[in-house]
């Protein structure tokens, strides 16, 4: 017995520590679903066309929290893996502690400054720096609705908030809800972060979201916000409590609810079952005056390593990642449209066509903003306590003027 | 104790040496650990550590978060009725199952598996079981009685209770286990005496057999404290914190203070604060304990 | 409380316990049929309360996933399928690896053996000094040690990752398991401590008296009575090395995570539908090992907890 027990230690001792083959690159990041799995295959096949080896480390769970918590793990250890896959302001932030490598070399040499929207700059540079290379970039705002049901109650497509709540108030009564979600804190800040640009403007949005003003903070348009976000808690059932996103979408698919307000993510739940967009459902941004584009995108950064073939691995992972034709494939599976704005759309579909209009428009008019609720407006610290704010106001029943003055306190708080 | 003479010298130090290196682990994975965490407190760390000294503001900010009060009385409502129904629930099932009853062996074992699994892998079905749309309310809905309401999940004020029901669920066995252990340690010819006395059941329990428990009562409050004050996996499993922030405990907020929202001084101090309750409720024991061992 | 510590898994005597063991030839006590109908239908009610989530994740993971997204979270599946073990098991993808759960489930016991047979031997011995071998200052080593089972993880995985690559381990599965053993420790030299200390010196003695010395004591005299206390402590060792996913995750990654990170990547998706059916049967795969320990071990856990009693 206790033989066995050597041999096995022995085993265990023996095992390479931190192996890394010639021209590996581990590439740690969050994607565990399906989709963004068979969306990531792409990007490893790429690399491996190039002939490197790919080492995959996931990590999911918690919105990213998980991988957070395991890189510094990694990263204060001082053995960091090749490539991380970034959210947000993550990229940057490793970057102020200068454990990022810089890729001007590839981005002037690919030119992706001007392939790409400058609105995605601070979140992929660094004192002008390029820290990461974007792959894609998903949009928040949207409503995805059920087009029979909408036909049959004779219901337009909603273009503004109080249209949209009309149009609720109707399905209900038709014994449809209206609108189908989960209770989850991230599920109602994107409905927040929508009725922040929506109701008072993209500029609103900047200013508070992103600012952190504390004068628009505390202002009459912010408690305008909670009260509409109030009236949208009269859409939902009462049985919202710990629904994930995919199932309150499958609600929409079936027939049981008639919209929901999420990112283009959930546009493959209604594609896998083989419906088509504007036949068997509609997809449209969040009903406001101005429309607004909330992105998101996912980028990889490579961390400094002194391995060199490691180096040239980082090299070729960058170089594909910003490959048009496999952003285009990856984008085609991932839901999302290319972060670059060269790929050819003709292959895409409705949806991500009125998307890649949108963002166009965006662009031109100052609609671009950074989706709070996936960390690409205000510091996680801020960003935070907006969730907190709209998650216990949404499932609770505090006024909005209360709601609030918590905001107000709570962003001074974490200053 | 006293060796042979030769090798006394040797006997004297072989036990220091032989448990030193199991301090020295200790010393550095747990105080020395503790002491960068109540350093990392007293600075302006926020997504690294930096060691720059800001006094107390890090404390200051921790209990000026709302977030941070429902945690605290959280952890007050959920240790006490974890405590409170674990050991009253744990002690019916042991004095049941020390009847002589049939398949105790398949029943012990019902009562602990919940144990043996992780709050990852059984965070959903109690989701599901909880859920008024899917669970218990619509089968009993179902079954005919449809005024039945049971949807503390989705209520921030009834919320913190479910989690004590799935915390109960996953412990209570572990109390069975060790109260059924103290009663086959009690000689049963005081009962038999008790017994021709002519005093009933019940009070013989009562009166008797429960007193009795005491030291098994005593180390079953030692180690579901230790749960309760870990609780991590079942809160993140089962409601993630929500609704709103109504199932927060001290622990979740650590973690997402440090790893999601870029406070870790905040998360240190709260660490801080976590150590010191425990404390203040381990040390005097502790003290005691070993007094009385050193006297006697 | 003080006791508590003293006795926690421990022969406990408590005070008027006799040397008669419980016999089963006579029922104790004769009662109406209408208490024993009493005491099965609680005990029966019990089981299957606690029985409850095991059977929607059984019969979750023998649904096929359209029948569950078609509304049938709880009941009978109506289309009975093994494929999801069968993918859980070995296709299901963790990242872009879809090598299903089987690799990780190996990685789980390269940690948890060792991990157990270590921490469970460093505390066998360690109780051993702390109440054979006293010392002056054990009681200290000893309450500082205890404290020890009581830090919150969260809050030191930066400090031990730095000590981890300081030691050259960082990343590793020596370095996890390194990790799992110094937290054990606490826990170990607790039970081994209180089961010693109501053992009599006198065994001891005498044995010093013939000859014997430090170590041939513990392995000839020491060790053959400790086997419940063994049973005992390699059962919550096990229970929670197995389960921890904190340290696996932040220690190691990749293709030597421990299978509860690998699980968390099945169940923990958020941008994708879900498959639960998969995730129950991997959340039941995951599972096995410590519910086989359970139902195996389980009689002599409540023995181990007993043994000092009975034999005083």
């Amino acid at each position: 017995m206790s033989k066995i027990f050597a041999g096995l230690v022995a085993a265990v001792m023996l095992m390479p520590v931190g192996a890394r083959a010639q021209g590996a690159i581990e590439v740690m990041h969050h994607w565990v679903a399906e989709s963004e799995i068979e969306a990531l295959s792409v990007i490893r096949k790429g690399v491996e066309a190039k002939g490197f080896q790919w080492k995959d480390s996931a990590v999911g769970g918690m919105s990213g929290a998980n991988v957070q918590q395991a890189l510094r793990a990694r990263l204060t250890a001082g053995d960091p893996p090749g490539a991380m896959q970034f959210l947000g302001w993550e990229g940057v932030q490793w970057a102020e502690q200068n454990v990022v490598r810089d890729l001007n070399d590839q981005a002037k040499a690919g030119g992706w400054r001007n392939a790409l929207p400058p609105q995605l700059l601070p979140f992929l540079t660094a004192q002008e720096t390029f820290i990461a290379a974007p792959i894609n970039m998903h949009r928040q705002n949207w409503v995805w609705a059920n087009k029979k049901i909408f036909d049959d109650a004779g219901i337009p497509i909603p273009k503004s908030w109080p249209e949209l709540i009309q149009a609720g108030r109707k399905l209900k009564e038709r014994g449809v809800i209206p609108l189908a979600m989960g209770d989850e804190s991230w599920q109602v800040e994107v409905i927040f972060d929508a009725l922040l640009a929506d109701l008072n403007g993209p500029e609103f949005y900047r200013k508070t979201a992103i600012d952190l003003d504390p004068k628009a903070l505390g202002s009459r348009e912010m408690v305008k916000v909670f009260d509409m976000l109030r009236e949208v808690r009269g859409l939902v059932d009462a049985n919202f409590v710990g629904r994930d996103w995919a199932v309150a979408t499958g609600m929409v698919i079936n027939g049981q609810a008639a919209m929901q307000v999420m990112g283009d993510w959930a546009k493959g739940e209604f594609l896998a079952k083989g419906l088509k967009p504007n036949k068997d459902f509609y997809c449209f941004p969040t009903p406001a005056p101005v429309t607004s584009f909330q992105y998101l995108i996912d980028s990889f950064g490579m961390f400094k390593v002194k391995d060199p073939a490691v180096q040239k691995a980082q090299i070729a992972l960058a170089e594909t990642v910003m490959d048009p034709a496999i952003q285009k494939r990856f984008n085609l599976i991932k839901g999302s449209i290319p972060a670059r704005t060269d790929v050819p759309v003709d292959e895409f579909d409705d949806c991500a066509k009125l998307a890649f209009k949108d963002r166009a428009e965006a662009i031109a008019k100052g609609g671009m903003i950074g989706a709070m609720t996936h960390g690409f407006a205000s510091r996680p610290e801020f960003a935070a306590v907006f969730g907190d704010v709209a998650g216990q106001f949404f499932v609770g029943t505090m006024s909005s003027d209360e709601a609030v003055k918590m905001l107000v306190q709570g962003i001074e708080n974490a200053r | 104790m006293n060796a042979s003479r030769q090798s006394s010298r040797l006997a004297a130090w072989l036990p220091r040496l032989v448990v030193a290196p199991s301090l020295l682990i200790v010393l550095v994975t747990v105080y020395l650990f503790i002491a960068w965490t109540g350093v990392i407190s007293v600075t302006s760390s926020k997504f690294v550590p930096v060691y720059d000294f800001v006094g107390l503001e890090q404390f200051a900010r921790l209990w000026a978060t709302p977030r941070w009060h429902i945690a605290v009385e959280n952890l007050f409502i959920f240790s006490t009725l974890f405590l409170a129904i674990s050991i009253g629930l744990g002690l019916l099932m042991a004095i049941l199952l020390d009847q002589h009853v049939r398949a105790e062996g398949f029943l012990r074992a019902v009562y602990l598996y919940p144990m043996a699994l992780s709050f990852i892998v059984t965070g959903t079905a109690w989701k599901w079981v909880l859920n008024p749309g899917l669970g218990i309310q619509k089968v009993v809905n179902d079954l005919g009685w449809a005024t039945f309401r049971f949807d503390w999940i989705a209520d921030p004020q009834m919320a913190i209770y479910t989690v004590v029901i799935a915390g109960v669920w996953q412990s209570s066995g572990f109390a069975m286990a060790i109260f059924l252990a103290g009663l086959r340690g009690i000689d049963n010819s005081v009962i038999k005496a008790a017994q021709i006395e002519g005093a009933s059941l019940p009070l013989i329990y009562r009166q008797i057999i429960i007193p009795m428990l005491r030291p098994a009562m005593l180390s079953v409050v030692v180690l579901l404290s230790y749960i309760a004050i870990k609780s991590f996996d079942l809160v993140l499993a089962l409601t993630n914190g929500g609704p709103g922030a109504a199932t927060e405990l001290p622990s979740t907020f650590m973690f997402s203070a440090t790893f999601r929202r870029n406070q870790m001084g905040v998360g240190a101090a709260s660490a801080v604060m976590m150590l010191m309750t425990v404390a203040a409720i381990i040390v005097p024991y502790l003290y005691s304990e070993l007094r009385e061992r050193n006297n006697g | 409380m003080a006791e508590a510590i003293s006795t926690l898994p421990s022969p406990s005597p408590a005070p008027g316990s006799g040397r008669v063991t419980k016999t089963d030839e006579t029922p104790r006590y004769n009662r109406a049929w209408i208490g024993r109908l009493f005491i099965y239908a609680t005990l029966i009610a019990m089981a299957a309360a606690y029985l409850m989530p095991l059977w929607v994740m059984v019969t979750t993971s023998l649904k096929p996933l359209e029948e569950i997204y078609g509304g049938s979270f709880i009941g009978f599946p109506q289309n009975f399928t093994l494929d999801a073990w069968r993918v859980a098991w070995s296709q299901a993808c963790i990242g872009t690896e879809c090598t299903g759960l089987k690799p990780y489930f190996v990685n789980s016991l390269l940690i948890v053996i060792p991990a157990v047979v270590l921490s469970t031997g460093i505390g066998a011995i360690n109780g051993y000094i702390l109440t054979k071998w006293r010392f002056p200052g054990a009681n200290l080593v000893f309450g500082l040690l205890l404290f020890g089972c009581f830090l919150p993880y969260q809050a030191i995985l930066i400090p031990m990752a730095r000590t981890l690559s300081l030691i050259g381990l960082a990343g590793s599965i020596p370095g996890l398991i390194l990790v799992h053993v110094s937290y054990g420790i606490c826990f170990t030299t607790l039970f081994f401590r209180n089961y010693f200390v109501t053992l009599p010196d006198d065994l001891t003695k005498a044995a010093l008296v013939d000859g014997a010395g430090f170590f041939r004591i513990f392995w000839s005299i020491i060790l053959p009575t400790s086997i419940p206390i063994i049973v005992v402590s390699c059962i919550w060792q096990f229970t929670q090395i197995w389960n921890d996913f904190l340290f696996g995750v932040s220690f190691t990654s990749g293709a030597h995570s421990p299978i509860t990170v690998a699980l968390n990547n099945i169940v923990n998706v958020t941008t994708g539908r879900k498959q639960y059916n998969i995730d129950m049967a991997a959340a039941m795969i995951a599972g096995i090992p410590t519910l086989l320990v359970y139902i195996v071990a389980g009689r002599y856990f409540v023995r181990g907890l007993t043994a000092g009693a009975v034999k005083g």
